[in-house]
């Protein structure tokens, strides 16, 4: 018997069955002003510089805050920052915090603490990287002001403060940002709107945050990671779910409130009760990623790579992961994020329309391909990259290769997929991948998009178009000419095949209804979000 | 007997040295790195190697196991490496879970399979030792899961009796602490119960067919007297080994289990610790389920002397 099968038939029974059912008595006992929230994954460590694991980052966006914070508009907003100030040659940004800022612990947020927290992500984020390369100092010049001093002009800074992409610009007492960037810290202390009861958590089970009674909000009304902060309830608690049948039924008896990313096989069960809202949850979704690897024949040809996007089926592989529903999936000819002010289809016409089989077949040829085995390793604990993979193998069985189908678990592929060796020596052909949408709506944080061989991403593609572009767009000075940079970059990484989009995909959020604020955003936002018994 | 106990608890020590090896070299050579996995997406192999570096990972083989052996020697089990947590804090936050769920559910095996057995075994070749038997097949079949779900199908969504998930510590209350245990020890009992029951009936039916049961017969003895004081007792030590063996199999059973009701215990921490290639964690998971799997061989054989005086060391 099938273990998914059994899942949602009794699911769905589940939820059936309930209608029309109050909820337990269990959960009439519990607090009202405690959320319990089934998060997509174990929270195994908390150090949002050290590890950048989504999760990771949706729980340190709570207990810590940051100097700008994007909105829905993809504009970085002040958020710990009061003031801002740039020399008229770009070189020196002068910025000052806004009053009442505080630690969990009591202490003020001073400019030293800022100092050091921007030292330590710089070590690791790659914008943070890029400005650590250009910087001339970056000091405090009293306790509410900071100076960050650069060589050459760097337009992109307020994104690079304000962005949601792993790992954010965190602000941590000068103490805990003093952690080498490369060993995680043990101490939780922020200065966001919600403290973390680090002697209730269990990793693996369950992590805890605590409403910070002494956390100033900004007027402004809160829009994603931008405006006013107001945590309207006491607690909240995390409670890890691994199986997702369980955490249905516990969204449906009430054990649990808000499920962020309910399964698609179950969606239709949870529509179903009366009890519980369902709704698109990060509007920026996911973009599926199918990677080669450029080092190595047949994919060093790009030939070999551009017959894989000309017979490759989006809609395949799109199907193979949402089933039927077209609410959640989208062509994607192109990198960028649908929806967003980069989004561009320039060049992407071989993604497009009929798919061609015998042109494929014939650029294989071309590229000197004999049939050799193409390693394709595929972690099957994950359930994207097993859809995704399946469909591949079919694919490339239709174009007449001989696929070395590599089943393994998520650990095995973040380790291979790392080996340069070639395939036959522990190394690989292809494997599959998704990017979350948020990072993928410009290249700041689009490290796979990078095509600077060696430094770049898995598959280590090489493209000087590419990356002429992308340094062009870092130095854009208007919307308009960074979406006519999009343009290009977008066209020139589908002519060298940087990797192969297969579709935009959605998820959906579940929350019972004496939930409300639940909002859309590229991370679950906590903040206005109050609960009835 | 304590010095046959002590001897056969000073004999577990090379035994677990060797499991320790094994297993040690086993993650070693096993594919997958946690520093990779740390580092995320956006890491450089320089930020991987200085990962690996912090974690002493980048160390030859040798020297890693002698550091954990040290350290071991001086009764420390090490540090997670994804939660920088004592792995001794971390298998003490899990452990009470599990034996929970272990002790509720061998409880309910012995509870009604050892007397399911004897029924059958008395009622052998009629429709209550097929029902019986029927009734093992079916609980021996069926995966762990999908009783699991049937169970909480029934009885924590359409009758709202029992919750679906999560665990309530002893501490705080009997019957909350029991409530959340009695679906999962249901579901992971089934496969123990239907092992038992036909264990037991296997057993009592060579006993019953004993002479001494015959003169137990002849002499008047009631029925009950003769199954459970002069049968029973004398097909126990099959039953008490099936017993000792199905604890150390509730281990592996709880893993599914405990994924599958939300419970915090130590199998699911193995399943998260192996996923990430948490080294140090899976090291002192084994070292404790091969500790507590000697434990119940130890005490097993104790056992057979207390049932079956013939039994000496």
């Amino acid at each position: 018997m099938d273990r998914r099968t059994v899942l949602k038939g009794l699911a769905g029974a589940g939820g059936l069955a309930l209608t029309g059912f109050a909820a337990p008595a269990i959960a009439q006992g519990a607090a009202a002003r405690t959320l319990r929230f089934v998060p997509q994954a174990n929270l195994a460590n908390f150090d949002p510089i050290w590890g950048t694991q989504y999760v990771v980052r949706n729980a340190a966006a709570m207990v810590w805050d940051t100097l700008y914070g994007i909105d829905d508009q993809f504009v970085p907003q002040r958020q710990m920052v009061e003031s801002e100030e740039v020399s008229s040659d770009g070189l020196t940004w002068t910025f000052k915090l806004r009053p009442g800022l505080k630690f969990h612990d009591g202490t003020p947020v001073l400019a030293k603490d800022v100092v050091a927290s921007l030292t330590r992500w710089s070590a690791r984020d790659p914008m943070g990287l890029m400005l650590k390369a250009i910087q001339n100092e970056l000091t405090a010049v009293d306790d509410k002001t900071f100076k960050w001093v650069l060589k050459q002009p760097y337009p992109k800074m307020l994104f690079a403060l304000g962005k949601g992409n792993a790992p954010c610009a965190f602000i941590m007492p000068e103490r805990i940002a003093q952690t080498d960037p490369f060993k995680q810290m043990t101490e939780y202390v922020g200065s966001g709107p919600f403290k973390f009861a680090k002697g209730e958590w269990v990793p693996g089970a369950k992590a805890v945050f605590e409403k910070f009674t002494d956390y100033v909000p900004r007027e402004e009304k809160p829009v994603w990671l931008a405006g006013g902060k107001k945590v309207l309830v006491d607690r909240v608690e995390w409670v890890i779910m691994p199986d997702p049948a369980t955490a249905a039924a516990a969204l449906q008896n009430g054990e649990v409130d808000w499920w962020e990313n309910p399964i698609t096989d179950l969606v239709p069960v949870l529509k179903s009760n009366k009890n519980i809202g369902v709704d698109i949850g990060d509007p920026l979704g996911n973009v599926g990623s199918f990677r080669m690897n450029h080092l190595h024949a047949p994919f060093n040809n790009v030939k070999a790579r551009q017959a894989i996007l000309m017979a490759l089926s989006q809609e395949d592989y799109m199907r193979a992961l949402v089933g039927d529903d077209n609410a959640l999936w989208k062509p994607l000819p192109g990198f960028f994020t649908p929806d967003t002010p980069l989004y561009t289809e320039a060049g992407g016409d071989i993604l497009k329309g009929k798919r061609d089989f015998a042109g494929a077949k014939k650029l294989l040829e071309e590229a000197g391909y004999k049939g050799e085995p193409i390693t394709c390793v595929v972690a099957q604990d994950q359930p994207i990259t097993k859809a995704f993979g399946d469909v591949t193998a079919d694919l490339l069985k239709k174009l007449g290769m001989n696929v070395d189908f590599v089943a393994t678990d998520w650990g095995t592929v973040g380790a291979r997929r790392a080996q340069k060796t070639p395939p036959a020596q522990g190394g690989w052909h292809m494997f599959h991948t998704w990017h979350a949408g948020a990072d993928c709506i410009n290249p700041a944080a689009y490290t796979a998009l990078r095509a600077n061989g060696d430094k770049a991403w898995f598959g280590w593609p090489t493209s000087e178009p590419v990356e002429t572009e992308i340094t062009n767009w870092f130095a854009a000075k208007s919307l308009d000419e960074e979406k006519a940079v999009a343009a290009r970059i977008n066209k020139a990484a589908i002519d060298d095949v940087v990797f192969a989009p297969t579709g935009f995909f959605l998820g959906y959020t579940a929350w019972r209804k004496t939930v409300s604020g639940v909002t859309k955003g590229p991370i679950p936002l906590f903040w206005g979000v109050s609960k009835t018994a | 007997m304590l010095a046959y106990a002590l001897r056969r608890v000073l004999s577990t020590l090379p035994v677990m040295a060797i499991v320790a090896l094994f297993v040690f070299s086993l993650l070693y050579i096993a594919p997958g790195d946690p520093a990779v996995i740390i580092a995320g997406d956006q890491a450089s192999p320089a930020d991987v190697e200085r990962i690996r570096a912090n974690l002493g990972l980048d160390q030859p083989f040798l020297v890693q196991f002698g550091s954990w052996v040290w350290r071991l020697l001086h009764f420390d089990l090490g540090t997670s490496i994804f939660t920088s947590l004592p792995v001794s804090a971390l298998i003490a936050q899990r452990i009470e879970p599990t034996l929970s769920l272990m002790m509720v559910t061998l409880c309910l095996t012995i509870i009604v399979a050892v007397p399911l057995g004897v029924v059958a075994a008395w009622k052998a070749g009629t429709w209550i030792d097929r029902v019986i038997m029927a009734f093992a097949v079916f609980g021996f079949s069926v995966p762990v899961f999908v009783v699991g779900y049937i169970l909480a199908y029934v009885f924590a969504l359409k009758f709202d009796w029992l919750p679906v998930q999560g665990y309530t510590p002893l501490a705080q209350g009997f019957w909350p602490w029991l409530q959340n245990l009695i679906l999962p020890s249901v579901a992971l009992g089934c496969v123990y119960i239907a092992l038992i029951a036909r264990i037991t009936r296997a057993a009592m039916l060579e006993v019953l067919q004993q002479d001494y049961i015959r003169t137990a017969r002849a002499k008047g003895l009631g029925q009950g007297g003769i199954l459970f004081i002069h049968a029973l007792k004398n097909a126990a030590v099959p039953i008490v080994t099936v017993v000792g063996i199905g604890i150390a199999l509730l281990i592996g059973g709880a893993v599914v289990t405990e994924s599958v009701f939300a419970i915090p215990g130590l199998g699911r921490l193995t399943i998260d610790a192996i996923l990430r290639r948490d080294y140090p964690v899976i090291q002192g998971i084994v070292l404790l389920f091969s500790f507590v799997y000697v434990l119940v061989n130890l005490l097993i054989d104790i056992t057979y002397t207390l049932v079956d005086p013939r039994i000496r060391y």
